[in-house]
């Protein structure tokens, strides 16, 4: 192998280990909450199996902590995340916690937790739409 | 009589065994992520595929060889060899896949990881090829398969916007994340125009024991088959786009998935959504595990057939032996299905023209066809759709792995 | 008669039409007042990967002398025996005398028979 090509493998290699963009993970994020939205709604409805429910709202809860943990090191400079960080927070708890009520077969309180995600998830969605429009510029 | 039940059936197995987790996963995530745009991908890959099978069917019931029998015999060993190489390669990530979809639904109806479901489904899929005939997988798995029609069902009472539906049938550019849309058209492709389609039907038409007289008959049941295949492809994509896109979510994952057709069907929906996956996954793992046995045999010289005791066909049986019990073993491993289901539709994407350029000099060879050979309008359909699902593989494929 | 349209790699059937694999080479002898001619058939694998490169060749007959069967040599079959040539090769031969479906026999017998359900490939 000619050492150029060997000089443009590190390149490429880091070009592939590129991290998301702050906008592609807010798209992720809101991707999650929504499926845990979805999710409480069909286990309010008695539509899909308490283990399936239980299983996907942890998924989701590992999920949005995985993101999220990389997410305020790829935001543009000037954006104040403190509103954001709080919503992400608390609805992350929250979807841990509903995973919980689904083993309890709580349905009030599942869906109290589920109405407060709804409105996190306002929350989420504004501030993505304003990193994307920020990252446009 | 006998060819008019024939007839029927064949539309009917080629209806139940067109979605598998290849063709659902693409369609979801086109339909979650750009709405009704990537509708046209699925159009041109079932028209692409129409003009395939019918010629595969044709080539068999003409010169009574499979393709692969034929393209042994017309290219030589080296070249075949380059061929089995790639075509074995990407179809074994397809039954990885197929492996992992019938896992996933296991996974959604008993809350027991796919990973532990991997070996007892590769025995299953491995018995039902060990002890059953050709009949039996053709017939029987694509039957149970026919419960995907419910896909079609939800799309319809969904009650989407038609004509923006039909503006989806023409190419357009997103306005945002052009590589991803770019990948997603190739994999629908991929997942579409799948090679092992062609070498099963073409074997099961000599196992049939088609002759000229099948000719009409297998028109009818490409055509019809393949058309009402490809409506289920855009049935769920129009679901995801109703159901997914509103909220946000992109199918990323298998559970998120199975959410499509809950809100439609509130008693059924998830069960339906289950049970369409574990048939439709489980007919293409028998059908994938065949068509690369087919293709070692038929290609070597080799007894074959799923009528006969594994005995009288040693190697054959070999081949689809060893070949599922490998599979299972990624998904032991815990390898994401998802993530090897869209590599397994691009790479899919990259080598048709592998598989599909030998097989265009074939139907157009007089030694093989005589006077039933190609028209332009065949050879022309199949090369256009083919370069450009090779060109557009070549970009994007890099893009999107480049881009995460 | 076109040797590479009609002969190399077509199928191989014996008198009761059970495969016997596929052309993989010929053995044309050639003399000094006499017409080239094929003497023998040949199949299976050393002769087949032996197309692809001489060294596989070699590293399949080695191969094929550790494990399996066992052969030491190429299965060669007389030109005399071909009957027709057709769709196929008829020959005028049976199989398992031939050498042709040793690999057959031999992963019939080991593997596929040890398997319940697997039945028997001496049975009628």
């Amino acid at each position: 192998m000619s050492a150029k090509r060997l000089a443009v493998l590190p390149l490429f290699l880091a070009l592939a280990c590129k991290s998301p963009s702050a906008t592609e993970q807010m798209d992720s994020i809101i991707s999650w909450l929504g499926t845990a939205g979805l999710t409480g709604e069909a286990w309010l409805r008695h539509t899909t199996p308490d283990k399936y429910t239980r299983q996907t709202l942890e998924l989701t809860h590992d999920s949005l902590i995985d993101i999220s943990s990389g997410l305020f090191k790829a935001l543009p400079s000037g954006i104040d995340s403190a509103s954001v960080d709080s919503a992400l927070t608390r609805s992350t708890q929250h979807i841990g916690l509903m995973a919980k009520l689904v083993e309890q077969k709580n349905s009030p309180a599942f869906r109290a937790l589920l109405d407060s995600l709804q409105s996190d998830e306002k929350v989420v969605k504004q501030f993505a739409d304003s990193i994307e429009a920020k990252e446009d510029q | 009589m006998k060819k008019i039940l024939q007839l029927t059936l064949g539309i009917i197995t080629s209806v139940g065994g067109f979605l598998e987790i290849g063709s659902v996963t693409t369609a979801a995530q086109a339909g979650a992520s750009f709405g009704y745009q990537l509708l046209w991908a699925i159009l041109l890959g079932t028209i692409c595929l129409i003009f395939l099978i019918e010629m595969s069917g044709r080539l068999s019931a003409v010169s009574k060889h499979t393709i692969v029998d034929a393209m042994r015999e017309r290219f030589g060993f080296p070249f075949f060899f380059f061929v089995l190489i790639g075509i074995v390669i990407v179809a074994f990530l397809v039954l990885v896949a197929e492996l992992g979809g019938i896992g996933f639904a296991l996974q959604i109806l008993t809350g027991v990881g796919f990973p532990i479901w991997a070996l007892p489904v590769s025995l299953i899929v491995w018995l039902m090829m060990w002890k059953g005939t050709f009949s039996l997988i053709e017939n029987g798995a694509s039957l149970l398969g026919l419960i995907t029609i419910s896909f079609a069902i939800a799309a319809w009472k969904l009650n989407p916007d038609w004509s923006q539906v039909g503006s989806g049938m023409l190419p357009s550019m997103p306005g945002s994340d052009k590589a991803k849309y770019g990948f997603l058209a190739v994999s629908i492709l991929g997942a579409s125009i799948s090679p092992y389609l062609m070498y099963f039907y073409s074997s099961g038409a000599i196992e049939d024991e088609w002759d000229r007289s099948y000719i009409g008959m297998n028109r009818i049941i490409s055509t019809f088959g393949m058309t009402f295949g490809g409506f289920l492809s855009m049935a769920v994509l129009i679901v995801c786009a109703l159901a997914f896109r509103p909220a946000g979510v992109q199918v990323d994952t298998f559970p998120q998935a199975a959410l499509m057709m809950t809100t439609i069907f509130p008693k059924w929906g998830f069960y339906l959504f289950a049970f369409s996956m574990l048939f439709a996954c489980f007919g293409a793992a028998l059908e994938i595990s065949l068509a690369i046995a087919y293709f070692f045999a038929q290609g070597f010289g080799w007894n074959w057939s799923e009528d006969l005791e594994p005995s009288k066909d040693a190697r054959f049986a070999f081949v689809y032996t060893i070949i599922i019990l490998i599979a299972a073993i990624p998904l032991i491993l815990r390898v994401d299905p998802i993530k090897v289901t869209m590599l397994s539709m691009a790479l899919t994407s990259a080598t048709l023209p592998l598989a599909i350029g030998p097989f265009l000099f074939l139907m157009n060879d007089p030694i093989y066809l005589g006077k039933y050979r190609n028209g332009w309008i065949s050879n022309s359909v199949v090369a256009i759709v083919i370069i450009i699902s090779f060109v557009l593989s070549i970009i994007s494929i890099p893009l999107q792995i480049v881009g995460g | 008669m076109d040797l590479i349209r009609d002969v190399l790699d077509k199928k191989l059937v014996d008198r009761e039409d059970c495969a016997m694999g596929r052309a993989s080479g010929l053995v044309i002898q050639f003399g000094e007042n006499t017409q080239p001619h094929i003497t023998h058939i040949l199949i299976g694998g050393p002769s087949l990967w032996a197309r692809i490169h001489p060294a596989l060749g070699n590293l399949s007959t080695k191969l094929s002398q550790l494990w399996g069967p066992k052969k030491k040599e190429h299965t060669r079959i007389p030109w005399s025996r071909v009957e027709t040539i057709g769709k196929e090769i008829k020959l005028d031969i049976e199989a398992k005398e031939s050498g042709a479906i040793d690999w057959e026999i031999w992963i019939a017998r080991h593997i596929i028979e040890r398997l319940p359900g697997g039945g028997s490939e001496e049975e009628e």
